[in-house]
Formats: C-alpha cells, sequence, structure tokens
C-alpha cells in the first residue's frame, strides 16, 4: 500500500492529468464551437506522435522542438478540414438537423482511413526512440528529463491555452458561439472564422500533446482511441464547453486511472476508464461540475 | 397478385440457396456464410439503430458475448441448443442492461455503445487470463455445410423480422421514436419500452450469429470475437445499403462481402480505407444510402416526367 | 369535470413558472389561456400533459390523478396536445405521422390498415390529404401547424390541448384554421383547451377565458367579461400592480 503515498505515482498522475486536459482542450473548443464529435480526435495524437519520432529518426530533431511542427501541422490539417467538408456542412440544414450524429459518423471514417494509412506507410509495427532518458531527481521524485519535460511543458501549454481562451477576446468570442451559436452571429461575430480558429487550435494543441506522448510509449497507429475516449471521458466529467471544468476534470481523469491501476492492476486500465464513461453518462450526463445545459 | 409472386420468388430463391449446401465448394459455401453472417448482423442492427436512430457503434458486443457465452457451454449441452441458449441469454442481458443504457441518448448513446462493447471485450479478457485461457479452441464442430444452413436460416429469420417490424404498429412506434422522442411519446408511444424490447430483439440474433460463427473459426479469442472491425462493417454496411428497411442492407451487405472476399486476405488496410471512405462519401452525399438515393432519384424522374 | 387543476404550482430552481393555479374544465367546454410571452401558460400544458411534474397540488382527469405519470400514459387516457413550435416526424411521411397518433394514443389501434384509414379521413378533415405520401418535412408552416392538429387528433383525445397553432398564420389561414377546429370539435367531441396570441380567435371559439400573468391566473370569465377586467386591462397595457 505504501506505493500510493509514493511521489513516484503523484508524477504518473500528474503528467497523465496534463496530457488529458491538454488533449481534451481541443476536442472541447471543436465540440463546443461546431457541436462536432470528432471521434477521430486520438488520430491527431498519433499524427503528431509520428510527426515527432520522424523528426527525431531523420533530422535528430528533439519533441520540444518538433512539438511545434506537429501543431503547425495538425492546425493545418484542422484548417484544410474546414475549408474542404465542415464550412460547407455546417451550413448546410439538412445535415445540421442530425449534425452530431453524421459528424460523428463521418469522424469515424476519417478515423479508419488515417490509422489504416498510416499502417501503409510505417507498417503497424510499434516505434519509439529515446531522449532525454537520464533520471532526474527532484527531492524523493526520480523522473526521467523525457518525462520532467512533459510534465512542465504541458502544464505550460494547458494552463495559457484555459487563460487565453478565458481572456483574450478571441476567447470570448469562442466562448459566446460556445453558450449560442445564434445570437453570436447576431452580435456581431464572425462564427464563421471562430469556427476554423477553433478547428485549427483543437487540432494543434492535440498534434503538440501527440509529440509530448512520443517520448512516452510506444507508437502505433492505433494509439490513438484511448486518448479518444479519454478524451469524450474528460469533456463530459468537466461538462460540454466549460474548459476550465475540462482542465480539472483532465487532471481527475489522471488520478482516477493512475491510482486505479495501481490498486488493481495493469490490466484493469482499459476497464477503469470505460468504466467510469460509461458510468459518468448514465449517471451524470452533465457532468461533475456542469449544471445539465448539453447533454439530453 | 404482385405481393404473393414475389413472395414465391422469395421462397425459391432461399430454397436454392439451401440447396447449394450440398453442391457448391467449400470456398463459395465459406462466402456464402459471411454474407449471411452479415446479412444477419445489418439487419439486426437495422431493428435498432436504424428503427430508433439509436446508432449502435458497438454491435459487436452482442455478437462476442453470444459466441462467449457459446464457448463456455461447449460439450456441456448439444450443439444447437448452445446456440439458442447463447441468443437467450444475451437476449436477456440487453433487457437487464438496456434501461439505463437507453436513457442516453443522440451522440452520447454512439460512444457509449462503443464503450459498452470495449469494456465487455476487456472484462472477457481479465476473466479470460484469470482461468488461464488465452484461447479456446472448438473442436468437433457441424460441417461447413449445416453451418452454412444454419446461416442462411438466421438471415432469413433476421430479414423478415425487420421487414415486418417496418411495417408494423411496433416498427411505427420506434420509428416516430428516432424522428422525435419526445413528441413520440406525447402521442402515446411508451418510448422507453419499445427501445427495450428493440435492443434485446437487436441483441438475440447477433448472438446466435456469433455462436455459429466461433464454430466456423474453430477458436474463441476474445480480440476476434469483439474486434470492432465488425461493428463499423455492419454501420457501414446498413448506411451504404439505405438503414430504413430490409432491402438496405441486402444491397450493402453483398456489395461489401465480395470487397472483403477480394481484399481482407492480402489487402487488409485498403479494404478499412475503402470502408472509410464509402462511410464518409455516403454520410456527406448520400444519407439515405444506396436505396434512399434510389427512391429519392425515382420520384424526381417520375415528378419530371408527368 | 373532466379536468380539475387543484392547487398547481410549478417553479424550476428558484423561479417559478406558476402559482395557486385552480380551475375545472367540463364536459365538451372550450376554455382559452391568454396571457402574455413567458406567463407560463405552456408550462402549464406541459405539466397536464405529463411532461413535467408540478411542485406543488393535483391534477385530476376525469376522477383519476395524473400528475406524474408519464406522458405516454396521459395520452392513453385521453390528452393530446400540439407544441407552438411544432414537432413533426420529418422524416416520416405526412400519413405515417398520423398514422402513428392513431396507433398509440387512447386508440391504441392494433391493425395498421385500420390506423392508416383513420389518418386518412383526419388528413381530409384538416385539409392535408392531397399531402398525405410526402415527407413531413417538406411542408409549409401552416401545414406543419395542420400536421400537429392532425397527430393530436389521431391519438383521438377526450381533451385537447392546443398550444399556439394560429401563431405565424396570414389572416386568411387564421380563419381556416378556427373552421377547422370547430368542426372537428363536433366531429369528434373532445373537451378543448387553447392557448392563442389571436385575440379574435379566442373570442370567437371560447365559452371561458383564463388569464395568466407572471404564473398567477388574474381572471377568468366569459370572452366579454375578460376584455373588461381592470386586471387583464392594466396587465397588458403593462401598468404595474
Amino acid at each position: 500500500m505504501d506505493i500510493l503515498f509514493s511521489p513516484q505515482l503523484l508524477a504518473a498522475a500528474l503528467i497523465t492529468g496534463v496530457l488529458y486536459a491538454l488533449i481534451s482542450l481541443g476536442l472541447n473548443l471543436i465540440y463546443g464551437t461546431m457541436r462536432l464529435l470528432n471521434v477521430a480526435h486520438g488520430d491527431l495524437v498519433m499524427i503528431g506522435s509520428y510527426i515527432a519520432f520522424m523528426a527525431f529518426s531523420l533530422f535528430n530533431v528533439g519533441p520540444l522542438i518538433s512539438m511545434f511542427g506537429a501543431a503547425i501541422i495538425c492546425g493545418g490539417l484542422g484548417w484544410l478540414a474546414y475549408r474542404s467538408v465542415f464550412q460547407n456542412l455546417l451550413s448546410n440544414s439538412e445535415i445540421l438537423a442530425r449534425l452530431e450524429e453524421n459528424s460523428l459518423l463521418l469522424f469515424f471514417g476519417i478515423s479508419v482511413v488515417v490509422q489504416n494509412l498510416v499502417i501503409l506507410f510505417f507498417t503497424a509495427d510499434r516505434q519509439g526512440y529515446e531522449y532525454l532518458s537520464a533520471i532526474v531527481e527532484i527531492g524523493d521524485v526520480r523522473l526521467t528529463g523525457a518525462r520532467l519535460a512533459v510534465l512542465i511543458v504541458g502544464s505550460v501549454v494547458s494552463i495559457a491555452a484555459v487563460l487565453y481562451l478565458r481572456f483574450s477576446l478571441f476567447g470570448l468570442a469562442i466562448n459566446a458561439l460556445i453558450q449560442n451559436r445564434d445570437a453570436s452571429a447576431i452580435v456581431g461575430i464572425n462564427v464563421d472564422r471562430v469556427q476554423m480558429f477553433s478547428l485549427v487550435i483543437g487540432f494543434g494543441i492535440t498534434g503538440l500533446a501527440g509529440a509530448l506522448i512520443s517520448v512516452l510509449e510506444p507508437i502505433t497507429p492505433v494509439m490513438g482511441f484511448p486518448y479518444t475516449m479519454s478524451a469524450f471521458v474528460v469533456i463530459i466529467l468537466g461538462g460540454l464547453g466549460n474548459l476550465w471544468g475540462g482542465f480539472l476534470a483532465g487532471l481527475l481523469l489522471g488520478f482516477l486511472e493512475i491510482y486505479g491501476v495501481a490498486v488493481t492492476g495493469p490490466e484493469w486500465r482499459s476497464v477503469l476508464v470505460y468504466g467510469i464513461f460509461i458510468g459518468i453518462l448514465i449517471f451524470r450526463p452533465q457532468g461533475l461540475l456542469g449544471r445539465g445545459r448539453v447533454a439530453r | 397478385m404482385n405481393n404473393s409472386l414475389r413472395l414465391i420468388g422469395t421462397a425459391a430463391v432461399i430454397v436454392i440457396l439451401a440447396s447449394l449446401s450440398g453442391l457448391a465448394s467449400e470456398y463459395m459455401l465459406g462466402i456464402g456464410f459471411t454474407l449471411f453472417m452479415y446479412i444477419a448482423l445489418a439487419q439486426s442492427w437495422i431493428i435498432l439503430s436504424g428503427m430508433t436512430g439509436y446508432i449502435s457503434l458497438g454491435h459487436v458486443v452482442f455478437f462476442g458475448s453470444g459466441a462467449y457465452v457459446f464457448v463456455l457451454l461447449w460439450g456441456l449441452v448439444p450443439v444447437w441448443l448452445g446456440v439458442a441458449i447463447s441468443g437467450l441469454v444475451v437476449g436477456i442481458g440487453a433487457l437487464m442492461i438496456g434501461y439505463p443504457v437507453l436513457r442516453v441518448r443522440g451522440p452520447y448513446f454512439v460512444i457509449l455503445s462503443f464503450g459498452l462493447a470495449e469494456l465487455v471485450k476487456n472484462l472477457v479478457l481479465i476473466n479470460e487470463a484469470r482461468m488461464y485461457m488465452s484461447l479456446r479452441p472448438v473442436f468437433g464442430a457441424p460441417p461447413l455445410a449445416q453451418l452454412y444452413i444454419a446461416m442462411l436460416v438466421l438471415a432469413v429469420v433476421a430479414t423478415a423480422l425487420t421487414y415486418w417490424i417496418r411495417r408494423s404498429r411496433f416498427g411505427a412506434g420506434l420509428r416516430s421514436i428516432r424522428e422525435d422522442e419526445w413528441a413520440a411519446e406525447t402521442i402515446g408511444v411508451p418510448a422507453s419500452r419499445l427501445k427495450l424490447i428493440a435492443f434485446a430483439l437487436s441483441g438475440l440474433i447477433p448472438a446466435m450469429v456469433g455462436a455459429i460463427f466461433i464454430m466456423r473459426s474453430g477458436i474463441f479469442q476474445p480480440g476476434d470475437a469483439f474486434n470492432p472491425i465488425v461493428s463499423f462493417t455492419i454501420v457501414t454496411m446498413a448506411i451504404i445499403g439505405g438503414s430504413d428497411d430490409a432491402a438496405g442492407p441486402l444491397l450493402g451487405v453483398a456489395f461489401l462481402v465480395i470487397l472483403q472476399e477480394l481484399l481482407w486476405a492480402n489487402w487488409p488496410e485498403i479494404y478499412m480505407i475503402i470502408l472509410g471512405v464509402l462511410l464518409i462519401g455516403f454520410v456527406l452525399f448520400a444519407p439515405g444510402g444506396i436505396l434512399g438515393w434510389c427512391s429519392k432519384n425515382l420520384s424526381r424522374s417520375k415528378k419530371n416526367a408527368a | 369535470m373532466l379536468l380539475e387543476i387543484n392547487d398547481v404550482s410549478k417553479a424550476f430552481g428558484g423561479l417559478i413558472a406558476l402559482q395557486d393555479i385552480n380551475f375545472a374544465v367540463e364536459d365538451g367546454e372550450t376554455l382559452g389561456i391568454m396571457g402574455a410571452n413567458g406567463a407560463g401558460k405552456t408550462t402549464l400544458f406541459s405539466l397536464i400533459a405529463g411532461h413535467a411534474k408540478p411542485s406543488q397540488g393535483k391534477i385530476i382527469l376525469a376522477g383519476q390523478q395524473i400528475d406524474g405519470m408519464r406522458p405516454a400514459q396521459i395520452s392513453a387516457l385521453g390528452v393530446a396536445r400540439t407544441y407552438q413550435i411544432v414537432r413533426p416526424f420529418r422524416g416520416l411521411s405526412v400519413l405515417e405521422n398520423v398514422a402513428a397518433g392513431a396507433l398509440y394514443g387512447s386508440h391504441q389501434e392494433k391493425s395498421m390498415a385500420t390506423a392508416n384509414q383513420m389518418a386518412h379521413e383526419i388528413l381530409v378533415d384538416v385539409g392535408l390529404d392531397d399531402r398525405a405520401g410526402q415527407p413531413a418535412g417538406s411542408l409549409t408552416l401552416a401545414g406543419f401547424k395542420r400536421l400537429e392538429l392532425a397527430k393530436a387528433l389521431a391519438t383521438g383525445p377526450k381533451l385537447l390541448l392546443l398550444d399556439e397553432v394560429m401563431a405565424g398564420l396570414t389572416p386568411s389561414e387564421v380563419n381556416q384554421a378556427i373552421d377547422i377546429i370547430e368542426s372537428c370539435k363536433q366531429k369528434y367531441n373532445y373537451t378543448l383547451i387553447v392557448i392563442e396570441h389571436v385575440m379574435k380567435a379566442l373570442m370567437r371559439m371560447c365559452e371561458r377565458i383564463i388569464v395568466i400573468h407572471h404564473g398567477e391566473m388574474i381572471a377568468v370569465g366569459a370572452p366579454d367579461q375578460i376584455a373588461q377586467d381592470e386586471a387583464v386591462i392594466q396587465a397588458y397595457l403593462g401598468a404595474e400592480k
């Protein structure tokens, strides 16, 4: 039982929690502003990981630099997706009526295509690389340099993003859109632009998270899906569209998962995540913090 | 007159398909088996998802659970009784979990259905690991010709069931739930009850399909029996065909099984990519599937002619 | 008495939507409900139809307490309602929309053929029979409003709750709507409660009118009495109490 009180476990929970917070932030933006259920979200993590892996193995560039590249490339994919598909989709009333279901099926299709394309190019094998693997000691905590870097970068980026979205003018516009799309257009918010940037930022942040994750775990074409699930757990837990709630919920899920696995065993990891997920959907669809606005 | 002709035609096709079991090669029987399997699965999916709009992305959970119950019973009861029990157990299980699960609506249900399938898969994995069973062989299964007939029966039953429900009072209730559950309750549709029945019916046949499938593959592995690709294939087949009536899946399944046969063994990734692209294309450009697209364009050309 | 509303109140969180509502409706009566937007009229319908539970008080239909029942149960007892913001089954045909009402509701018709026949007859009554085969989503607003009425009628109501079925219609469409409602009432013989902003319609159709203001009943009486009621005039002209 001592292990439960070890700072090691605390650090692990923090790392997982921060990454969940970061990834779910992207999903929250996309769902909140456009009601798009992006079940391919985890595949952006996977793409970000592969970008970092490629950058390292081809050009010897570390993830702390290539993460910006991953963010830019994934953001660009967001731009592309918006301009090519979703801009039209969001103005088609017939599709808009069943947007959530349709976008879910759409992203599901995209996810399958992307994963299999990656398998074709990189094979289904696990990939990985060594980076900052030396142990750093801070007090009682022993971490690899990579994990410490992930913890710091992840915290800084996610907190900065939440603060930015809370206090900047653009963040206000996004919030307005999350609250009420039609009214936002009436008060003069350029809905089209806000939607596009939400998708770009949402994709970009997630790609960046993917680059960070590439130093923590083996990279495979199907690594993204658990992150999709976790991100959905987090945004439902924190309240859909509630960015700050999502941040806290991300940390909470990280703790639940790491400590849960420490108590039960690694084979229970998936059961825990899915169990929490199903429990929340059934018993508290309005989230833990939320007052039940969106989920009906 | 037209109706009875159609009935005779359908019966003739079924008899011919059944008599093939003694004539066709193993290879052809295998293709037929897969074809019937997916017809039965897609039709069952329609009963829940096509009719009520509660889109299930985890229908493999019924398939896999049926298979699991069946292998647990293997050797303890006669084969076909085992198949029936598997269906029954899963159907009753669906009734038990259905009420809370079906309170979750719209997109949340879709994600929930997927999560549920993964949860059950992982629980089975853990349970098998506890019993030191990474895979369970099924020895002494009936020959393929018999399995072929059994699968044909399930496909026919599932198709008939979907066809009947689509034209019944029950189906009218389910379809009104799909369009607007709140308004459906307002006109007296007991939504919770109808959804629950649809959920159980929708799980019953896939469970038996799973049981028979395990006899064909000869081995039970949780990862295969609960493979999400099965769910995905079912959804794509139904959506490609058109998911509001029994004729839709027939079209979608025939197309995809041929594709699967051509590509699956050597090019699984290409197969999956084509599947994904088809799903994207149909959601974007023909949400009613082949069937919906045809009827829409036919009525348009009729209107133009008039 | 067909319907009794006894001391009914409804609060959403801290917001009081309805307070101490008391009235009774006789068999065959046509009762009008007036009030500004947000006065609580639609909430009252939701309580009667079972979409919400009263925080206090009882609702009694033909001697049976119905508050707390599911909407489908209440529908089976013979209460039908329409929605101000129409809720057609867009993907189904107009005929299927109405037939669904006959298959469930208080008719609980078991045969599809009979239900379709009943639906067809009702479509003739409301003047939508030429649209029977079209998808409901393709109707105009006036068409949607008629479809709402037809769906409600098909359930075989003893008590019909009409929520602003005339809002948004042109004057000539309003006249047609009134004619349809009145002729259907004679034919199908139900008790009627109407929420309406179109005063002319209320005055013409109703035997009694109830006025709700900020969740409270401020007047009840015959149409000409209401038209001269001090409290009502004050409420409507915006004077503070």
